[in-house]
C-alpha cells in the first residue's frame, strides 16, 4: 500500500482530533482543570448529530448550526453548577468531579439510548474521491476536515481580535493579573468551558458519520484528547491543532504498518515519551516536570 | 488501649461471621466483595492517602496479580497457588517500578494522566496478546490447595480478611513510623520535604511498591475465587476509579476510611445490581409496579449502579471532600 494513503487519511482524521484537543486545551489554559468528561461531551455531540439526522432529517454537517449553540449552553451551565465550585480545589478533586460527571453522562445515555451501537448513514457516507496513484479520499472525512479548518479559523480570529477572546487569553496567561485588570474571570471560565464543550460536541458530530455511535464511545477519545493536549503543550491552542494532526497520522501509520489493535498502545507510549522528554509539549509554556 | 479492644472485638467478629451466617453463598459473596474492596482501597490509600500520589491506574496491579496467577495455573495445573501469588507480586512490582520511574517525575495533572496511560497500555497489551486469552479472558477449571475445599467461599473470605488485616496493619505502622512521616511530608509539600533532605523518589516508589504488591495479591485471590477473568473485569479504568471512590467516601488518608467506604458502596452496588432497591420501592407501595416508572425501575435499575457511582462521586467531591470520617473529625 502506498505511503501517502495512511498519511492523507491520518491528516484528515487528525483534523477532527485536533478540534477535540483544542477544546480540552482551552479549558485547561483558562481554568487549569483537566476535563475528564471531555470524551463524554464528544459522545453527546455524536448523539445530537444522530438524532438531528434521524428525527429532524437534518444533514449531520448542517446540524452543527444547532449543536454548537446547544453544547455551548450546556457547557456554560455545567461550569456554573459544578466545575466552578472546585476551581481552587486540589487537582485530584477536579479530576474526580469531572470523572463523576462523565460517568453520569455516559450511563444516562446508556439507559436512554441502550448499548446498541447506532450508525449514521448519509447518502455520501461511503463515497470517495479517487486520486491518481490508487489513493482514495473518503468524502465524509474530507468534509469533516474542511469544516474543522473553518471552525479553527473562526476560533483563531475570535481569540485574537475580539475583546472576549483577548480576555480569555489574558485569563489563561495569568488569572490573578487578569482579575486585577478588571476581567471577570468567573465569566471567562464559564465561557471557556462552554467553548470547550461546543468544540467537543462538534468533533463528536463530525466523526458521527464515520464511526459507531455508542454511549461509551467517549472513553477512547478522552485519552486521545489528553495525548493531543500534552503533545501540543497543555493550554496551547495552536499546539493542540498540530498535536491532533500528529496523532491522526501516527494512528493511521501504526494501523497500516503494525496492526490496528496496537494503534492505541502506540499513541499512549508516545504520550508517556512526551511527558518524559518534553513535558512542556511542542508549543507549551508550562511543564509538568518537578 | 481503647483502640486495641475495638480492633480485637472487630477481628473476632469478622472471624466468627461465616460460622454465624452458616452456608449462605449469597451473603458470603457480598462479604468477600466488601473485604476485597476495603483491602484494595486501603492499599491504594497507602500511596494516595498518605503519600498524596493519586494513582488512577491501580487496576494494572490488580490485573497483574490476577493474570499471572491464572496464566500460571492454566499452564501448570499442579502448581501451588501460593507460588502463583508470589510470582504475581513480582510481576506487579516490576510494573510498579517501571511506572514509578516514569510518573513520579511528574506532578499534578500530569501524574494522574500518566498513571492512566500506563494502566491503559497494560490493558491493551493483555487484550492484544494471545497468551493472555485476549478478549475472551481466561477460564480456570480446578484449583486445589492443601486439600481445602476451594469450591466453597469461606477460604476466600478468610483470605481477603487476612490481606485486609495485613494492609491495615502496614498502614497503622506507617502512620507513626519514619517512612510514614516522610510520606505525609511529601503529601503536604514536596518541595519543603525535599529541602529537608527527604529522598522523594525513594519514598514515593517505596509506597507504590507496597501498595502494588498488596493489590496484586488481591488480584490473584480474585482470580482463584471467580476462576474467570477478562480485561473488563480486572484491568478496566472503572475498577481504578471504584478503588479511589471507596477511599474518598470513607475518608482519604485515614486508617478506617477505605473500610467504611467499602461497607457502604459495595452493598449499595449489589442492591442496585440485584434490583433489591427497585423491588423495595415497589413493595413499599411508593411506586406502582404497573406504572411507567415502576416498569422502568424494574428493567433498568440493575444497569444503573455505575450511574449511581457517578452521582455519589459528584456529591461527595462537592459536599464531603474529606469523606465520612472527615465529617466526624470536624465535629470533634
Amino acid at each position: 500500500m502506498s505511503f501517502l494513503q495512511p498519511l492523507l487519511s491520518g491528516i484528515l482524521t487528525g483534523g477532527v482530533y485536533a478540534l477535540a484537543g483544542i477544546g480540552m486545551s482551552l479549558v485547561f489554559g483558562v481554568m487549569n482543570i483537566s476535563n475528564f468528561a471531555h470524551g463524554d461531551l464528544m459522545m453527546l455531540g455524536m448523539y445530537l448529530a444522530y438524532f438531528a439526522f434521524t428525527l429532524l432529517h437534518i444533514d449531520p454537517y448542517l446540524s452543527l448550526v444547532l449543536i454548537i449553540p446547544t453544547a455551548f449552553l450546556f457547557g456554560y451551565v455545567l461550569e456554573k453548577l459544578f466545575i466552578n465550585r472546585v476551581i481552587n480545589h486540589p487537582h485530584q478533586n477536579q479530576i474526580l468531579l469531572t470523572i463523576g460527571l462523565g460517568l453520569i453522562m455516559s450511563n444516562t445515555a446508556l439507559l436512554a439510548f441502550t448499548s446498541d451501537p447506532k450508525i449514521l448513514t448519509t447518502s455520501y457516507s461511503s463515497s470517495a474521491f479517487n486520486l491518481p496513484g490508487g489513493i482514495s479520499i473518503s468524502v465524509p472525512l474530507l468534509l469533516s476536515f474542511l469544516i474543522t479548518c473553518v471552525i479553527i479559523a473562526i476560533l483563531y480570529i475570535f481569540l485574537s481580535k475580539t475583546t472576549t477572546g483577548m480576555a480569555l487569553r489574558a485569563t489563561s496567561q495569568n488569572r490573578e493579573a487578569a482579575q486585577l485588570m478588571g476581567i471577570n474571570v468567573a465569566k471567562m471560565s464559564a465561557i471557556a468551558f462552554g467553548l470547550g464543550t461546543a468544540l467537543a460536541a462538534t468533533a463528536g458530530a463530525l466523526i458521527a458519520p464515520t464511526y459507531y455511535i455508542h454511549p461509551l464511545a467517549g472513553h477512547s477519545f478522552l485519552l486521545k484528547a489528553f495525548t493531543i493536549c500534552v503533545l501540543g503543550g497543555l493550554g496551547s491552542v495552536v499546539g493542540a491543532g498540530v498535536g491532533g494532526i500528529i496523532i491522526g497520522v501516527v494512528e493511521a501509520m501504526s494501523s497500516t504498518y503494525l496492526s490496528s489493535d496496537w494503534k492505541d498502545v502506540v499513541v499512549f507510549v508516545l504520550f508517556l515519551a512526551v511527558l518524559l522528554f518534553r513535558p512542556q509539549g511542542l508549543f507549551g509554556k508550562m511543564g509538568g516536570q518537578s | 488501649m481503647k483502640q486495641i479492644t475495638l480492633v480485637t472485638i472487630l477481628a473476632a467478629a469478622a472471624i466468627a461471621l461465616p460460622l454465624v451466617i452458616g452456608e449462605n453463598p449469597y451473603i458470603t459473596g457480598i462479604l468477600i466483595s466488601v473485604l476485597m474492596m476495603a483491602a484494595l482501597s486501603s492499599a491504594w490509600n497507602i500511596l494516595g492517602g498518605y503519600a498524596g500520589q493519586y494513582s488512577f491506574g491501580h487496576a494494572a496491579y490488580f490485573g497483574a496479580g490476577a493474570y499471572t496467577t491464572m496464566i500460571l495455573l492454566t499452564n501448570y495445573s499442579t502448581l501451588n497457588p501460593l507460588i502463583c501469588i508470589a510470582v504475581g507480586i513480582i510481576v506487579a512490582s516490576i510494573i510498579a517500578l517501571i511506572t514509578g520511574s516514569i510518573v513520579f517525575r511528574l506532578r499534578g495533572h500530569y501524574f494522574g494522566l500518566a498513571s492512566i496511560a500506563v494502566a491503559e497500555i497494560v490493558r491493551l497489551s493483555v487484550l492484544n496478546f494471545d497468551f493472555t486469552g485476549g478478549a475472551q479472558g481466561i477460564l480456570l477449571s480446578d484449583v486445589s490447595l492443601w486439600g481445602l475445599d476451594l469450591n466453597s467461599k469461606n477460604p476466600f473470605y478468610y483470605g481477603m480478611l487476612l490481606v485486609l488485616v495485613v494492609t491495615l496493619g502496614i498502614t497503622a505502622y506507617l502512620r507513626t513510623s519514619k517512612t510514614g512521616y516522610y510520606l505525609q511530608a511529601i503529601r503536604e509539600d514536596q518541595d519543603a520535604a525535599s529541602s529537608l533532605g527527604i529522598n522523594l523518589s525513594f519514598y514515593k516508589n517505596k509506597s507504590l511498591l507496597i501498595s502494588a504488591a498488596l493489590t496484586s495479591v488481591l488480584g490473584s485471590l480474585y482470580g482463584l475465587y471467580i476462576r474467570f477473568i477478562d480485561t473488563s473485569a480486572v484491568l478496566d479504568l472503572r475498577l481504578s476509579i471504584e478503588i479511589i471512590l471507596t477511599a474518598i467516601i470513607g475518608g482519604v488518608g485515614t486508617l478506617w476510611g477505605p473500610v467504611v467506604g467499602a461497607f457502604l458502596l459495595v452493598p449499595l452496588a449489589e442492591m442496585l445490581r440485584s434490583n433489591l432497591l427497585g423491588d423495595a420501592l415497589i413493595k413499599a407501595g411508593l411506586v406502582s409496579e404497573t406504572s411507567a416508572l415502576g416498569i422502568f425501575l424494574k428493567e433498568n435499575l440493575a444497569h444503573a449502579h455505575v450511574l449511581v457511582y457517578g452521582i455519589i462521586t459528584v456529591l461527595c467531591i462537592l459536599y464531603l471532600p474529606k469523606g465520612i470520617l472527615g465529617l466526624f473529625r470536624r465535629a470533634k
